[in-house]
């Protein structure tokens, strides 16, 4: 469900839209390819000569011009792996994204809502990254991926969480109550730790973006659930911001993983 | 030296947070805070206009510190206008470095904050208690 949400309410939604038009069209609907298709790539390409003059008269120098002509995605994918940015920045933005949410959401649900749906987009996005990364790091004869449910919930535990804030979740446990349902649990998290709800929104957990993060990871490795944040700092009073991060497991996940057996 | 109090005057000169963190200095009620607040923040504007000599570039600085029977005060400015006002006990030292640990406490607990509104008074519970932990580290 979130995943509909997320295609219709993010920027990039329309370059993927452009691609599908391309892919479908010539087989699907010819007629519509004719009109679809061709004003595209003209666009683009008269898009590009006229962004080329503009940088010129920008910087002027030779060096700088072939940087800007290297698209985002020619660019090493490698090259980043070890790169950090500050924490400030991070907060600053991250501050920004839920004062623009709050100010388009008219509930405190809605609003958890809209984190969520930002996260899942960036779980699928590093979900794919990592997968290549440690492919290309192993074996690229041999790719592992993880189709077990317990080793999937300790990759998201272990590697996407180090990856994502610097070190692994504080913790993995399976719910007492429901089968069905784990835990992570992470004592401080960078994402947040600046922030202070007020009271009358003492339900709002901004961690909502995290869970949304884990559900998109999740939802790539084909375990789906249904995944919230809740904030426990009141029951540590060494942790003032512990948040765990509960997943729900659909029911066809404990199918699988039932007949699939030990 | 005990920290006696903190305030936080906006741009404007409005007091947008104050807290007491000892017991020495009596205390006011809260319209009367907001009036010295208002008073300080007159004399330090007056204080820059009379600065005789301003380096061209440089920001002025008013009113830096006062001293009165057994307590004194130190104004900290930053770039954007906001004042830290500390008031304290005499004689004092390493004054310099608490009010920049205030000022880093401010940008990260408050500046970062998205329930905060600029120039309104500070809400925040993580900049009480990281306020809280300085503090008693001081006047311990």
């Amino acid at each position: 469900m979130s995943q509909a949400i997320g295609y219709s309410t993010t920027p990039p939604a329309g370059s993927s839209r452009f691609s599908s038009t391309s892919l479908y069209s010539t087989s699907q609907n010819p007629s519509s390819s004719t009109i679809n298709n061709n004003p595209n790539p003209n666009r683009r390409e008269s898009a590009r000569s006229s962004i080329v003059p503009i940088q010129q008269q920008l910087f002027g120098g030779s060096t700088v011009q072939q940087q800007g002509n290297v698209n985002i995605l020619d660019r090493s994918l490698n090259k980043t792996k070890n790169a950090e940015i500050a924490l400030s920045t991070w907060a600053f933005l991250f501050a920004e994204v839920i004062s623009y949410s709050q100010s388009r959401s008219d509930s405190i649900a809605d609003l958890e809502k809209r984190l969520s749906t930002l996260g899942y987009d960036v779980g699928q996005r590093i979900l794919s990254l990592l997968l290549l990364r440690n492919t290309q790091t192993s074996n690229l004869k041999d790719p592992k991926r993880e189709h077990r449910l317990i080793p999937i919930l300790q990759f998201v535990h272990t590697q996407i969480y180090k990856y994502v804030f610097g070190k692994p979740a504080d913790g993995l446990e399976r719910s007492s109550e429901a089968e069905d349902e784990y835990m992570l649990l992470l004592n401080e998290s960078p994402l947040s730790q600046f922030i202070s709800v007020p009271k009358d929104m003492s339900d709002l957990s901004c961690e909502s973006f995290t869970a949304g993060l884990v559900e998109g990871v999740l939802d790539g490795l084909e375990v789906p659930a249904r995944v919230t944040a809740h904030w426990v700092g009141d029951q540590y009073p060494d942790y003032p911001q512990r948040t765990v991060i509960l997943i729900k497991l659909d029911q066809k996940v404990m199918d699988r993983e039932e007949s699939l057996g030990k | 030296m005990t920290i006696h109090g903190l305030w936080v005057i906006s741009k404007a000169g409005g007091l947008v947070f104050s807290r007491s963190y000892s017991d020495v200095l009596p205390p006011q009620p809260v319209n009367t805070i907001l009036t010295l607040a208002g008073i300080l923040h007159g004399i330090h504007a007056i204080t820059a206009k009379l600065t005789p000599t301003p380096i061209p570039g440089v920001p002025v600085g008013g009113l830096e510190s006062f001293e009165a029977e057994g307590w004194g005060g130190k104004v900290f400015l930053t770039p954007t206008g906001t004042k830290f006002v500390v008031l304290h006990s005499i004689p004092q030292t390493g004054l310099d470095e608490l009010m920049k640990r205030i000022y880093e406490i401010y940008s990260d607990a408050v500046m970062k904050n998205p329930f905060h509104t600029p120039e309104m008074p500070i809400n925040s519970s993580l900049f009480e208690t990281k306020l809280q932990t300085l503090m008693s580290g001081v006047n311990a």
